[in-house]
């Protein structure tokens, strides 16, 4: 079961952060390969809205 | 005339990290006194209220909306101030990451742009982090989970199909992981090693990979698994893939497991995993009331302690025996030696000081001084006792001796954590040194990625007023502390440390010994040999 990580633990870290860019900071940094995903809430719909969408959906 | 304003945004969300960088901006405009542009949670209002930046607009804010508030010389420098705030929150995505080539808005895209990602840390607001994760799984990528928050059915969701798959899932509420010796979320940089370590608490992570590293042992790879892993709901699934991958890890060759005391029945798996599927050494240090004693046929190579200090000295007992010696020269007191120290400093006291104040931002580091405490001087108050007939009545308030957890959702809702954002403990200090009954105030101090650029260095100026607000009152007040940390951080341990003693704070290798440190002070040395022995035995490894 442990070859997935196995194989991590021998490669190189490429990185996919999403949220907090202080920890993209902290490994590009450290001169690992990562990108930064900028994450927003999804919209709030309003309640009639929402419902509304549910039924037709 | 000084003038405070708020502004109210409703449901309008930035993280709270990007809120205390453009807060730090607001406050050089041109005729701004003070800023703070924040999440409107109660701790922010109330933290607004103790910096008089609170008005009655802002008090009715509702905690999905935001408060933008500011203290200026006049009207039109707060009114130019807040426009000028707007601007910069419409930016402030894109200005987020302002080192980054490249910005992503989604997972997918990301991916188009990195395909071999193997690795990824999200720290999404908990309630969101399930769809993220189990999105990044479906591509067979490894993740560290730094949300909080979380609920307990979507981890164990992702945590069985991470585990189906041979994937990680660290976390959630994984605050530090080192992977292939980089320092992921909030981490030390030590050396590379032979103990490999699987956490379910992080401070305690940074605490015994930091100790290790000051003794001259590494760290091969360090998984920081989520305080519930080991609780019934998840059953430990994680616990037991990291003791497998690390028995599978030809660099590690000793197995570390750090974590409160687990459910009985998930106890029994991870002991039944140790016993049949390892050949490793182990050191268990799980952080209970009594000692966790492994069955009979496993004592020679796994080991038991309590405590974080102790663990690291368990390590070199069975990887090095030879460097004992040599490893309690670096990192530890004997009790004759912190009691000494001690009564010397409960000289400076008055009858009337006789209590604790230990002000923590590491969780399991104050966990650890609640154990230590129960033995030497009774139960403590907290804000996350041990037991809920000590939970303090109001946070915000100590009472007796009293052990504070800052990075507990009461201080943390809407607001960075205490190892970035210091301004809580900050105030929290003054209030303590205005009370005469305190004789001792304990703080850490977590360097590493992650944590605040200069942690000592942003408490000083509090420290030297707490003290002089003893001094006004004819009184001292002994602070002590612990940096957990290494020289190679980029806080640095040494000039961490510099910047603290100049002030008078009195400095400990450990969190252990600084515990043990406070307590034999507001008891003026007069704690029983044989019980001292006992915590030293259990804490220190002595």
């Amino acid at each position: 079961m442990s070859e997935k990580v196995l194989k991590l633990f021998k490669s190189e870290l490429r990185v996919i952060n999403v949220g907090l860019d202080i920890f993209y900071k902290d490994l590009t940094r450290q001169g690992v390969k990562s990108i930064q995903v900028s994450w927003q809430p999804p919209p709030k719909l309003e309640k009639k809205l929402d419902e509304a969408l549910k039924k037709l959906l | 005339m000084t003038v405070v304003k708020n502004l109210v945004k409703k449901n309008f969300f930035r993280d709270s990290l990007q809120l205390m960088r453009l807060s730090e901006e607001v406050k050089k405009l041109p005729g701004i006194l003070d800023a703070a542009v924040l999440m409107a949670t109660d701790t922010n209002k109330e933290i607004l209220q103790k910096l008089g930046l609170l008005t009655s607009d802002g008090e009715k804010a509702l905690k999905d909306d935001m408060i933008l508030a500011v203290k200026a010389e006049d009207e039109s420098a707060a009114d130019e101030a807040l426009r000028k705030i707007e601007d910069m929150l419409m930016k402030a995505p894109a200005a987020a990451a302002p080192e980054a080539e490249r910005i992503y808005y989604s997972v997918d895209s990301a991916l188009e742009a990195m395909p071999d990602a193997n690795f990824a840390v999200v720290s999404v607001p908990g309630e969101y982090a399930r769809d993220v994760v189990m999105d990044l799984l479906k591509r067979d990528i490894h993740v560290h989970v730094f949300s909080d928050h979380v609920p307990i059915k979507d981890e164990v969701e992702m945590k069985r199909y991470a585990s189906e798959r041979g994937l990680l899932v660290l976390g959630p509420g994984a605050g530090t992981s080192i992977i292939n010796g980089k320092a992921i979320a909030f981490a030390n940089v030590v050396r590379r090693g032979n103990v490999g370590i699987v956490a379910a608490a992080g401070t305690g992570l940074q605490e015994v990979s930091v100790l290790l590293d000051r003794i001259g042992l590494g760290v091969s790879q360090a998984l920081g698994i989520g305080g519930n892993d080991v609780k019934k709901e998840v059953g430990g699934i994680m616990a037991i893939d990291c003791i497998r991958a690390l028995e599978a890890d030809r660099r590690t060759k000793l197995i570390m497991v750090v974590a409160k005391p687990p459910d009985r029945e998930v106890m029994r798996r991870i002991t039944k995993v140790i016993a049949e599927e390892t050949t490793k050494p182990f050191v268990i240090c799980f952080q209970s009331l009594r000692e966790f004693k492994p069955p009979k046929k496993l004592a020679r190579r796994v080991k038991a302690v309590r405590g974080l200090h102790a663990a690291v000295i368990q390590a070199v007992k069975l990887l090095k025996p030879k460097a004992v010696q040599k490893a309690h020269k670096r990192i530890s007191m004997r009790p004759r030696e912190l009691r000494a120290l001690a009564m010397k400093l409960a000289k400076k006291l008055k009858p009337g000081q006789k209590y604790i104040r230990a002000l923590y931002t590491g969780g399991t580091l104050m966990y650890e001084a609640m154990l230590i405490y129960r033995e030497l001087i009774g139960n403590v108050y907290s804000n996350a006792p041990l037991s809920s007939k000590y939970k303090l009545p109001d946070p915000h308030k100590s009472l007796k001796h009293s052990v504070i957890d800052l990075g507990e959702e009461e201080f943390t809702a809407g607001r960075p954590h205490p190892m970035i954002d210091p301004t809580i403990r900050k105030l929290r200090l003054i209030e303590e040194a205005k009370d005469p009954s305190v004789a001792v105030i304990l703080m850490d101090f977590m360097l590493g990625y992650g944590s605040h650029e200069d942690p000592a260095g942003a408490m000083i100026d509090s420290i030297e007023e707490a003290m002089r607000i003893a001094e006004e009152d004819d009184r001292n007040l002994i602070i002590l502390g612990h940096v957990c940390g290494t020289r190679k951080d980029p806080q640095s341990l040494v000039e961490q440390e510099r910047k603290l003693k100049k002030v008078g704070v009195q400095l400990f290798p450990s969190n252990a010994l600084a515990v043990i440190a406070s307590a034999l002070i507001v008891k003026r040395g007069k704690v029983r040999a044989d019980r001292l022995r006992r915590v030293y035995r259990s804490f220190v490894g002595i």
